[in-house]
C-alpha cells in the first residue's frame, strides 16, 4: 500500500503549489484518503516557535452584570453592616488593556474628599523660618529642629510622614537619625521626594493625598471612607478617573493603554462593576444612602 | 484583580441578601437597631454573631437608612442583647420584662474593645426594646424582633424563587464534582508516591 501514497504525495505538493488559484481541481484530490494528504502537508510546515504574550489577558465584559454607583453603594452599605466605619474603606480597582512589560501609571492625587485626614506630618525646619509657619499653617503636627531630633534619639516617633527643608538637611544628616528613621522609612531624602523648598504645598498636599500605582495591569487605591454620601463618592470617583485619563493622556505617544474595567468594592465587600452611571432605573434614592451606617 | 468568574458567581448569588430571612421592611418608627455581643462565641453568643453576618445584611439592604451598631466586648459573661430604637416614643417604658438582662441600665458597660464609633453619634437615648440574645438562633433572633417592631417580611417572587433552586441545584452539583476531581486527584498523587517508592527514593524527600 505505500507506493499510491509515494506517487500522489509529490503530486498532491505540486497541485496545492501551481493550482492554487484554481478551484476546480480540488474536488479531484478529496477522494483520496484523508491520511495521505495530511501526511503530504505535515512534512511541509515546520513547527512554529510559540510567542510569548505580551498583554494580559482580557475578558468580555458583555455578559458581566454591571451597577450603578448607587445600586453597588447599596449593596457594598448592607455588606458592611455593623463595621466600624472609620476603618472599612471603599476601594477601586481600574483594569487597563495594556502591555505587561510597558511602562505604568503612577501618580498621586488629592480627593476632593480625602480618605485619610489622620496622618501626621513632622516637619524638619528651623522653628522661626518661613517655612516652619507655613508648615504649621498647612497641618504639620511636629515642627522644629533640635528638639525634634532629641525625641526621635529618645525613641518617640509620632508621626507617619517626614519632611526636610532644604536647608534644615545638613543638621539632619548631622545628627544621625538613620537609624531610627531608615527602618520605618521616614528618613527624608531627595531620592523620595521628602526633601524639599516649598514645604506648605507638600504638606498640604501629603495631608488629604494618595499614592495609586499600576500593577499587573491592574490600579487600585482607596477612595472614601464608609460613611461617604453617594454625591462625595461620585466627586472622588470622577476626581480619580479625570486623574487617569490625563495620566493614560500623558503616555500616549509612548504607549496606548484603555480603562477596560472598573470595579467598586469595599473591606469586606464583592466587587462591583461599574457602569459608569449615577443612578439605575430602579435604584433608591440616595439620600436614603447617605445617613450613618 | 479577582478573576471576572469568581466575581461574577458572587454578584450571581447576590440574591441572598435580596431574600431569605430577615428580608424585611422595618416599620417608620423604627429609627435604630444596635447590638452588643462578644467577640468571642464562649457564653452563647454565638446566635448573635450568625445573626449580625448571615440576617442583618438582609435587614441594612431593605431599610437603608436605618443606622445599625454592633459593640462587641472582650468578656464572654457580658452583655448579649438587642436594642430597637425608635423616634416616636409612643411606649417609653414598654421594655421587655420576659428577660432577666433587660433590666439592666440601658447604657452599655465599658466595653473592652476601642471603639471610636460610640463617639462619633452620641446617643443617649433609652432603647424602646431590648433583647436578650444569649443563647439563641439566629432564627429565634429574628422572630423576636419581628414579634416587637411588627416588621413586613418580603417575599421572594417567582422568578426569584426560581434563580435560587438554580443555585442550590448548581452548588449541588458542583460539590459532586469537587468530590470526584478530589478522588482523582488523590489517585494521582499515590500512585506518583508509588513509583517513586518502586524507584527506591525516600518517600520523606519532598
Amino acid at each position: 500500500m505505500a507506493h499510491p501514497r509515494s506517487l500522489i504525495a509529490p503530486l498532491s505538493r505540486l497541485t496545492t503549489l501551481s493550482i492554487a488559484s484554481s478551484r476546480s481541481e480540488i474536488p479531484r484530490f478529496a477522494s483520496l484518503p484523508y491520511q495521505s494528504i495530511r501526511c503530504a502537508t505535515t512534512k511541509a510546515q515546520p513547527k512554529k516557535k510559540k510567542k510569548p504574550r505580551n498583554t494580559f489577558l482580557q475578558y468580555d465584559l458583555k455578559k458581566a452584570e454591571q451597577f450603578s454607583l448607587i445600586d453597588a453603594m447599596h449593596y457594598i452599605r448592607a455588606f458592611e453592616v455593623g463595621r466600624n466605619p472609620s476603618s472599612s474603606k471603599y476601594e477601586m480597582h481600574v483594569r487597563l488593556r495594556t502591555l505587561k512589560n510597558g511602562p505604568v501609571v503612577r501618580n498621586r492625587l488629592r480627593l476632593p474628599h480625602p480618605v485619610k485626614t489622620d496622618i501626621r506630618i513632622c516637619v524638619i525646619a528651623a522653628p522661626d523660618s518661613k517655612a516652619a509657619a507655613e508648615a504649621r499653617s498647612a497641618g504639620a503636627t511636629l515642627v522644629g529642629e533640635d528638639e525634634i531630633f532629641a525625641q526621635i534619639k529618645e525613641g518617640i516617633v509620632e508621626f507617619d510622614r517626614c519632611i526636610c527643608h532644604i536647608e534644615s538637611l545638613q543638621k539632619l544628616n548631622k545628627a544621625g537619625l538613620g537609624r531610627v528613621l531608615g527602618p520605618k522609612g521616614l528618613m527624608p531624602s531627595t531620592k523620595t521626594g521628602t526633601v524639599v523648598t516649598s514645604v506648605g504645598s507638600s504638606v498640604r498636599n501629603m495631608v488629604g493625598g494618595s499614592e495609586y500605582r499600576e500593577r499587573l495591569g491592574v490600579i487600585r487605591m482607596a477612595v472614601g471612607q464608609l460613611g461617604f454620601t453617594p454625591e462625595e463618592m461620585q466627586r472622588n470617583v470622577k476626581a480619580f478617573m479625570d486623574a487617569l485619563r490625563k495620566d493614560i493622556a500623558q503616555m500616549s505617544d509612548r504607549i496606548s493603554k484603555e480603562v477596560h474595567e472598573v470595579v467598586l468594592s469595599s473591606t469586606n465587600s464583592p466587587g462591583f462593576t461599574l457602569n459608569g452611571e449615577f443612578k439605575g432605573a430602579n435604584s433608591i434614592a440616595p439620600k436614603e444612602l447617605s445617613g450613618p451606617l | 484583580m479577582v478573576h471576572i468568574l469568581k466575581r461574577m458567581r458572587k454578584l450571581h448569588e447576590l440574591l441572598w441578601i435580596r431574600c431569605g430571612p430577615g428580608a424585611l421592611i422595618l416599620p417608620k418608627e423604627v429609627s435604630k437597631i444596635s447590638m452588643e455581643f462578644s467577640a468571642k462565641l464562649y457564653g452563647g453568643h454565638r446566635g448573635a454573631r450568625k445573626f449580625w453576618r448571615e440576617m442583618l445584611p438582609r435587614i441594612k439592604y431593605r431599610n437603608p437608612s436605618i443606622p445599625i451598631e454592633i459593640t462587641r466586648h472582650n468578656d464572654p459573661d457580658g452583655p448579649s442583647l438587642l436594642h430597637i430604637y425608635t423616634a416616636t416614643k409612643t411606649q417609653p417604658t414598654q421594655s421587655s420584662t420576659d428577660s432577666p438582662t433587660a433590666q439592666q441600665p440601658a447604657t452599655p458597660p465599658p466595653s473592652g474593645t476601642p471603639n471610636a464609633r460610640n463617639t462619633l453619634t452620641p446617643d443617649t437615648s433609652k432603647p424602646t426594646h431590648t433583647i436578650d440574645i444569649r443563647d439563641q438562633q439566629e432564627s429565634e433572633i429574628l422572630d423576636a424582633l419581628v414579634a416587637r417592631t411588627g416588621a413586613e417580611q418580603i417575599q421572594p417572587t417567582e422568578l426569584e424563587l426560581q434563580e435560587l433552586k438554580e443555585i442550590e441545584e448548581f452548588k449541588e452539583r458542583s460539590e459532586k464534582d469537587r468530590v470526584e476531581v478530589r478522588e482523582k486527584l488523590l489517585k494521582e498523587r499515590r500512585e506518583a508516591e508509588m513509583l517513586k517508592l518502586a524507584r527506591g527514593e525516600l518517600p520523606t524527600a519532598n
